[in-house]
């Protein structure tokens, strides 16, 4: 199958971060799909990456909109993207989708990012990056780390595998 | 869902362009995934339908570099997939919807990824409701750097 179920959890209390580990090398790419809100006393929240436990060798470029206004980010290097905080509208949750290009092989890995806190329309942060961690070795664990505060209960993330490959006769040139 | 890897291919050289044929009427959108290295240089990320060279495309995208935004339109000869600043790696992908309906202008979401120069959104439109049956990604000005893999998935 081209697009595979790897793991999914959803807290049943909170925690400081979610880690998916062990991450078998037999897919192309990585997908994260990702629900979160934080314990944070703000309204917009983030959350970090760190990657085989590692949070160095990060570099990000981001785009973001706030209802208002915009503007262009590279800090944190290791940005992972949006969460609603403990102030932003009561059941509502940030979503990111992560992806991540060729993960299993032995070069810098690039990704890419979409992501949005929500708050009944107002004082949300939309967000699209650019990530590149810039280590030649495969990715076996991904992390996600709540910025100064715990991911809240009921928080998901999920991971998927993507497998490249040939069928319905498609020719390539 | 269901999605299907229809093809790839790893560059073993450096190419200015890859096609992707023969492609079948049997999904709803398709996707574009491109990884590529370092050393690319400066390039515009083009996207052509079923060999129409003819200015049929225009788009719309918004740009951050880390330090400023932008945001552009034009109507040309291609789609746009990304532009390239530098030599970095990068990677970038495409959402072509309902490729196989002909009673519709194709509508392509792109996002590029480059950590070391922009980050991208772009949508694009081909003006022609004939079916997709051939992708051709190009660069205008310097080329995919050898190692790069680009992938095509259909899906329902």
């Amino acid at each position: 199958m081209t697009y595979t179920l790897i793991a999914h959890t959803e807290l049943g209390s909170a925690q400081a971060a979610i880690t998916f580990s062990s991450i078998p090398a037999t897919f192309t790419d990585l997908e994260l799909r990702l629900s979160l809100r934080s314990t944070l006393a703000a309204v917009p929240n983030y959350f970090f990456l760190k990657i085989n436990g590692s949070n160095t060798t990060f570099s990000f470029r981001g785009l973001f909109g706030t209802g208002s206004t915009t503007g262009s980010f590279t800090s944190p290097s290791n940005y992972g993207g949006e969460s609603t905080g403990a102030n932003s509208t009561a059941d509502t949750f940030g979503s990111t989708a992560i992806y991540f290009a060729n993960y299993r092989l032995s070069q810098s890995k690039s990704f890419s990012l979409d992501s949005v806190g929500e708050n009944n329309g107002t004082n949300a942060n939309q967000v699209i990056g650019a990530g590149l961690w810039a280590t030649n070795t495969a990715i076996n664990s991904i992390e996600l780390e709540s910025a100064g505060s715990n991911f809240t209960q009921f928080s998901s993330a999920t991971l998927y595998g993507i497998t490249s490959g040939s069928s319905g006769g498609v020719v390539v040139s | 869902m269901s999605y299907i890897a229809l093809a790839t291919t790893t560059l073993g050289s450096a190419a200015s362009s890859v096609t992707f044929s023969s492609i079948p009427a049997t999904y709803r959108d398709l996707i574009v995934v491109i990884d590529a290295k370092s050393g690319a240089g400066v390039a515009t990320i083009g996207l052509r339908f079923n060999s129409d060279t003819g200015n049929n495309y225009s788009y719309v995208d918004m740009s951050g570099t880390g330090s400023s935004t932008s945001s552009s339109a034009n109507t040309q000869d291609r789609a746009t997939m990304g532009f390239v600043p530098g030599t970095s790696a990068y990677m970038s992908t495409a959402q072509i919807m309902d490729y196989a309906q002909t009673d519709k202008h194709k509508t392509v979401l792109a996002r590029h990824s480059n950590a070391s120069g922009n980050v991208q959104a772009l949508a694009n439109r081909w003006a022609n409701t004939n079916a997709i049956t051939t992708v051709n990604l190009s660069t205008a000005v310097n080329n995919f750097p050898i190692g790069t893999t680009i992938s095509l998935y259909g899906v329902a």
